[in-house]
């Protein structure tokens, strides 16, 4: 009688440790259910989030943020009522052991009610859908055309030169104007409609600035449109969202919007005469390790090789033809690098850190002054440069591996390998640092 | 009922016999006779008692056991697959040498001859029953070599028929194909529609007979070559050839039927009588003089005449660039009609061979002044 006695209490004693056990984790789960649920819900009410769609800087932005608002709305009411239904259900007829209700089949009003309700939903939800598409479809009053063009992984920007000689509606303060090209920040007047123009070199790539507008693809031999407006001067961040390849999370693009008076002084120095570095000076050796290791691929526009004589009759232009050696038949121009703030598709920053967020912060007052600084000596992202200049690959994912080069005839996607020695990349730095 | 020792024996028997006669007969010598004679009387004595003793394996007074022996039971079907196998692997061996596509037919062969062979040495031991045997083999067999032998019959058919078609004349050719043959068809099949006592034996031979006719033909055809192809030349060849002026050429032929409609230009450049002049998609503005285009990109020009006489858009491009070609131009395009360019430009306008070869330009033979001048950055 006492042994079982004792194994009772045993079992008694091991139904209670399995019940604890269960609690316990039972509890768990459920803090960290709402750990996580905590953390998605708080990650959407990041202040600092560049590539917010809920805080609109543009126009079309502003449309498709306020159609947003009521579709986003009604979704999460009838997500609600939904939701506490099923609940509501589940809890009140779970099993209890009764007896199974009687089953009928049918119930024609409740039928078309659960018709008719979504029906006005969407209807309602149409209507001014149809509108915002068409409203973002307008490109009648254009102020200014830019081209855009996608590869392998950086965005390429170049600017008509209009009849009138002006470019987005600026005349060069000096001279006459000739196209620009530029890459990762595209630079817009404020208060302009501008219109990108887009295409592809290579794949399919998706252009976004969540805070400007909505998306675009940009398919090879076809030509998209995409306005891009603001008000406000600033950086606003975006990024290709078709999957292109290797490096599409680094595919990254900036919009900068600068107030007119800065636009044009931007405009201006985009348009002055190369300038060849000192003679003697560390960035005049880089020029020459430019032309012999860069420029094949990298136009900097203006570039003379002189061959290190003094007669002018054998200076010749240095023309690039990536055509010959990179897939998409691009690379970044060079020519204003340190005008703009970031280098390999925007994936990295020109600036340091604390100069970045100098610029990044400042508010649209400063910011045009403090951008239009560009890169100097100071403020130079040295680490990033450095490693990028001694193995790119290496740095950013890209199809360079010459052995790996079959099905694209040797081209590479992306920046090759250059086997460039540390004196090599000094003078590289201190001839780029002048290229603004 | 004769064991396999008693064939042999008393197929020896035979050879020697006929061996002996044709001695006799033909060479003579006595010895030589007698000695042919003596072999077909031991051949036959021996091929006697191996009847008798059933190839040795019983006793001749066990009756049950005799029926029974081994050597006695039924002997296995012929086979073709050993044959096939042996063909197959001296069209692998002739393959290796000679073309891979023989190589894989050989191999093919090789495996559907041994999964044939062992599929039907599987079937013969599933009973006793030779005809269950056979009906067993098919129920597996058929799903695969019915659809197989459709394809291959299939194949030699269209095969042959396209030998046909390409040896003869091309208006012949449609003829033969879209008349004659259709109302043949039609014509066989309303026969055999309407004659329902038609047997499957006069079937299969009136196939079998349009069959070996067509195959025939295809032989033929093929051995005489096919008809000599006219080859019709796109703008891009007569660009190359110096000839995108004013005159009509063959590639001119229906020229504004070939824009898609979804097709996605850069730019319309329109040709009226004051001149060449063009616009972007998605801006109200008429432009002339230059044009900016993209480098390294593939652009869709769409060109539109405007004027009374029928015109061509030429494109100058960068001869000196390995590539690239020296013009590219558009068919000629009759009055309100249009035609896409598409263009490539592998380096900047401000390349010096591009600058010594005149530059990059979009004109219009024949139409002085109708001229843009392509800015590529």
């Amino acid at each position: 009688m006492s042994h079982s006695h004792e194994d009772h209490e045993r079992t008694m004693s091991t139904d209670v440790r399995t019940t604890r056990r269960l609690s316990s984790v039972r509890s768990s789960l459920t803090t960290a259910g709402l750990a996580v649920t905590a953390m998605i819900g708080l990650s959407a009410c990041a202040s600092n989030a560049p590539q917010d769609t809920w805080q609109p800087a543009g126009e079309n932005a502003q449309k498709i943020h306020d159609l947003q608002w009521p579709v986003f709305t009604v979704a999460g009411i009838v997500g609600v009522i939904v939701l506490v239904f099923i609940g509501v259900i589940v809890f009140r007829f779970r099993d209890k052991g009764q007896a199974i209700p009687e089953q009928t089949h049918g119930k024609a009003w409740l039928e078309y009610l659960f018709i008719a309700i979504p029906a006005v939903i969407l209807a309602a939800i149409a209507i001014p859908t149809v509108g915002v598409v068409l409203a973002l479809a307008e490109t009648d009053d254009t102020e200014c055309i830019i081209n855009v063009t996608g590869q392998q992984w950086w965005w390429e920007y170049d600017y008509e030169v209009e009849p009138d000689g002006s470019i987005c509606g600026f005349a060069p303060s000096a001279g006459e104007a000739s196209p620009i090209i530029t890459s990762g920040q595209v630079v817009i007047p404020a208060g302009t409609n501008v219109l990108l123009r887009g295409t592809s070199r290579d794949v399919i790539h998706s252009y976004w600035i969540p805070r400007l507008n909505g998306k675009r693809d940009m398919v090879p031999g076809r030509v998209h449109y995409l306005r891009l407006q603001s008000d406000t001067p600033g950086i606003y961040a975006g990024q290709c969202t078709e999957f292109c390849g290797l490096s599409h999370a680094n595919m990254r693009m900036e919009t900068v919007v600068l107030a007119p008076a800065d636009f044009q002084r931007w405009l201006d120095n985009e348009l002055e005469p190369y300038q060849s570095p000192a003679e003697g000076t560390l960035a005049k050796e880089g020029e020459a390790t430019f032309i012999t290791q860069c420029a094949r691929c990298h136009q900097v526009n203006g570039l003379v090789d002189d061959k290190g004589t003094d007669d002018t009759s054998d200076d010749t232009v240095v023309v690039s033809y990536p055509d010959q050696f990179v897939f998409s038949g691009a690379a970044p121009n060079l020519t204003n690098l340190m005008g703009r703030n970031t280098f390999a598709g925007a994936s990295w920053d020109l600036l340091t850190p604390e100069c970045r967020e100098d610029v990044w912060e400042a508010s649209p007052e400063e910011f045009g002054e403090k951008y239009l600084a560009g890169v100097t000596e100071d403020c130079l992202n040295d680490i990033d440069l450095r490693e990028w200049l001694r193995n790119a690959p290496a740095k950013k994912p890209m199809y360079a591996d010459a052995e790996l080069l079959e099905p694209t005839d040797g081209k590479t996607r992306g920046m090759p390998y250059l086997a460039l020695s540390e004196d090599q990349i000094d003078q590289l730095i201190a001839y780029l640092l002048e290229r603004k | 009922m004769f064991t396999t020792g008693s064939k042999l024996l008393l197929g020896s028997t035979v050879a020697a016999l006929i061996g002996t006669l044709l001695y006799g007969i033909l060479v003579g010598g006595i010895m030589g006779t007698v000695g042919l004679v003596s072999a077909t009387a031991a051949l036959g004595t021996f091929a006697a008692i191996n009847i008798f003793t059933r190839d040795a394996n019983v006793s001749v007074d066990d009756i049950d056991a005799f029926a029974g022996a081994a050597a006695g039971a039924e002997r296995p079907g012929s086979s073709m697959w050993p044959l096939a196998i042996g063909l197959a692997a001296a069209t692998i061996t002739l393959g290796l040498v000679t073309y891979t596509a023989i190589f894989m037919l050989g191999v093919i062969l090789l495996i559907a001859g041994i999964a044939e062979w062992m599929l039907q040495a599987w079937a013969e031991r599933a009973s006793s029953d030779a005809n269950h045997n056979r009906e067993v083999r098919g129920r597996l067999a058929y799903t695969a070599e019915m659809p197989a032998a459709a394809a291959i019959g299939l194949g030699i058919i269209i095969y042959a028929f396209s030998r046909v078609m390409l040896g003869v004349p091309s208006k012949a050719s449609t003829i033969v194909a879209f008349s004659v043959v259709a109302a043949v068809v039609l014509a066989v099949g309303a026969f055999v529609g309407s004659n329902r006592r038609i047997s499957a034996p006069t079937l299969t031979g009136l196939f079998a007979v349009a069959g070996v006719v067509l195959v025939s033909g295809g032989a033929v055809a093929g051995l005489n070559g096919e008809r000599e192809i006219e080859e019709h030349h796109t703008t891009a060849y007569y660009a190359q050839e110096g000839k995108c002026g004013t005159g009509e050429i063959s590639a001119d032929e229906h020229a504004s039927q070939t824009v898609a409609g979804k097709a996605s230009q850069a730019a319309t450049v329109v040709l009226s009588d004051s001149g060449l002049t063009y616009t972007f998609p998605g801006l109200d503005q008429v432009r002339s003089g230059s044009i900016q285009l993209p480098r390294s990109s593939a652009v869709n020009i769409l060109f539109r005449n405007e004027t009374n006489e029928h015109r061509r858009l030429v494109a100058d491009m960068a001869p000196e660039v390995e590539g690239s070609p020296a013009k590219i131009c558009s068919q000629l395009v009759e009055e309100g009609g249009v035609q896409l360019l598409t263009l490539n430009y592998p380096v900047p306008s401000f390349d010096p061979s591009v600058e010594a070869n005149g530059g990059y330009a979009l004109s219009v033979p024949g139409v002085d002044g109708a001229r843009l001048e392509v800015v590529v950055p």
